[in-house]
């Protein structure tokens, strides 16, 4: 009888214990997992890959802290993908909190990718290849102000510069010379995008989320609203996959390295959850 | 007129607002371009001054009164007054007219964001999957069919998003996928109808003058 009653009270602390091992152990001696590709994220992929030369791509980074670990991957395999492609890249944000991360993203990749150019054509130049808009108030104006001209909207960038004389800008106006917009956020923005600038001006719109609200995203995917999806780590994994495989980018795999902890966490937990049935069983059959 | 003011500027933009989704005449399109640049970014910049004095007030007032954890009042209190001075007055990387730098000690708001932000924020949410992990142990109990069918269905979606469930089966990723791309669109799609149609006519309630609770209730009209 103790031990039915101990398998279906198993005290929190052994349950963090044993998670906080799982989680931290595969995170210290790293080994990246290959995933199998899913058609929601090979979509996102190609329909970035499609972009025609005289379009753009729009990156709404909505990363914050608090998903940084999960998004901020996703944002990273999206943007090399974008440079090596030399697709033209717009970065924005809807709130104050993603701009550093954003920025940060944008000064490690622009490193990566100058630090073997060869020639001025090779490099990744700011106002040529891309152009960091920053943020202003507030997210419904802005998705709708882009839609009619994106430097009336967005009247400085994030440097400060004035964005009508940015060479990129001069062949941007607004929605009609963007290919795609691809929206990586843990709240609703990616919704509002389909809601707003695609209903209202026909924008194509993919979005990268994260696993715990990636279930309310589905119907946008299935309907064509969405021309890809990324969903959680896995997600973030699988797109490095694609950018490694097609691209032949080899670099660190943050997501990837990851997924042995995502795997480890699961299995605890699918434990966990049979031996509190296994109880749970057990005392109902003896009652 | 305290009450039928603020209605009639309701229902006049919130008319403003549907008819540029329905209407392409340039001079509609044109008034909704000026009401949207130019008007509410002018408002929103005043509502988020109103929201901060708002914050302040709502933390003071549970200082002076000793409501239950007051003290953390004063974290937030204190922390919202130094971030704004040296955000206003030190530049984002302490390029402003305030110093922010005592030594090799720096504290512009960059440094603020990277070293306090940051790794808050993150702690915060991984603190969520120790909550998920024990909350899931105590409440997943196949206690109904309803309930072992939602528990099979986590476990098949658990393990087949990770690497490992295509070691299983290469078909259990597949299963996963349908899992999210029918069973869960067919539920989100019913909640996200039922859920427009509530907000559809909360709106038209609002617009029409029918709900009123936002007015708020104290005074006399």
């Amino acid at each position: 009888m103790k031990i039915v009653d101990s398998l279906s009270r198993i005290d929190r602390r052994i349950i963090y214990l044993m998670l906080a091992i799982v989680v931290i152990f595969p995170l210290i001696f790293r080994s990246p997992l290959s995933v199998r590709v899913m058609p929601p994220v090979e979509k996102l992929y190609y329909a970035i890959d499609e972009i025609p030369d005289d379009k753009a791509l729009i990156l709404n980074y909505e990363i914050d802290p608090q998903s940084q670990p999960e998004l901020d991957p996703m944002g990273f395999a999206v943007i090399r993908h974008a440079f090596q492609r030399r697709i033209k890249v717009l970065i924005m944000c809807l709130y104050v909190q993603p701009l550093g991360l954003a920025q940060n993203a944008l000064t490690q990749i622009t490193n990566e990718f100058n630090s073997v150019a060869q020639t001025n054509a090779d490099s990744i130049i700011y106002g040529r290849d891309y152009v960091y808009l920053g943020w202003v108030v507030s997210p419904l104006l802005v998705m709708l102000g882009m839609g009619e001209s994106i430097t009336n909207v967005y009247k400085v960038d994030y440097y400060g510069n004035k964005t009508d004389t940015l060479p990129l800008m001069a062949k941007i106006k607004n929605y009609n010379n963007v290919g795609l917009l691809v929206s990586i956020s843990s709240g609703d923005p990616p919704k509002w995008w389909v809601e707003y600038a695609q209903n209202r001006f026909g924008l194509r719109v993919g979005a990268g989320v994260t696993a715990v609200s990636g279930a309310e995203f589905y119907p946008y995917l299935q309907t064509g609203q969405f021309s890809g999806l990324m969903v959680g780590m896995k997600g973030a994994a699988e797109y490095e996959e694609m950018v490694e495989e097609k691209l032949g980018i080899k670099i660190r795999r943050r997501a990837s390295e990851a997924l042995s902890s995502l795997t480890y966490a699961h299995l605890v937990l699918i434990a966990f959850i049979i031996i509190g049935n296994i109880g749970f069983f057990i005392k109902r059959r003896q009652k | 007129m305290k009450r039928t003011f603020p209605l009639i500027l309701v229902f006049v933009f919130g008319i403003l607002g549907i008819i540029p989704f329905i209407s392409p005449h340039p001079t509609i399109q044109g008034n909704d371009e000026f009401l949207r640049n130019n008007l509410l970014r002018i408002i929103a910049a005043f509502a988020l001054v109103l929201g901060l004095g708002s914050l302040l007030k709502v933390h003071t007032d549970k200082i002076k009164r000793k409501m239950q954890n007051w003290q953390y009042s004063w974290v937030l209190i204190i922390t919202f007054l130094v971030t704004s001075i040296i955000g206003l007055f030190g530049g984002i990387e302490g390029d402003g007219i305030l110093p922010t730098r005592i030594g090799s000690f720096q504290f512009d708001i960059w440094t603020i964001y990277w070293h306090t932000e940051v790794p808050l924020g993150s702690t915060m949410f991984a603190l969520l999957a120790f909550f998920m992990a024990s909350a899931a142990y105590r409440a997943f109990r196949a206690r109904s069919t309803e309930a072992t069918l939602l528990l099979t269905a986590a476990f098949i979606v658990m393990l087949g998003v990770l690497p490992l469930g295509n070691s299983i089966s290469p078909h259990l990723p597949s299963f996963a996928q349908w899992i999210m791309d029918v069973p869960n669109v067919a539920a989100q799609r019913g909640i996200l109808i039922g859920v427009a149609f509530g907000m559809l006519a909360t709106a038209l309630k609002i617009i029409l003058g029918i709900e009123r609770n936002w007015l708020g209730g104290g005074g006399a009209e």
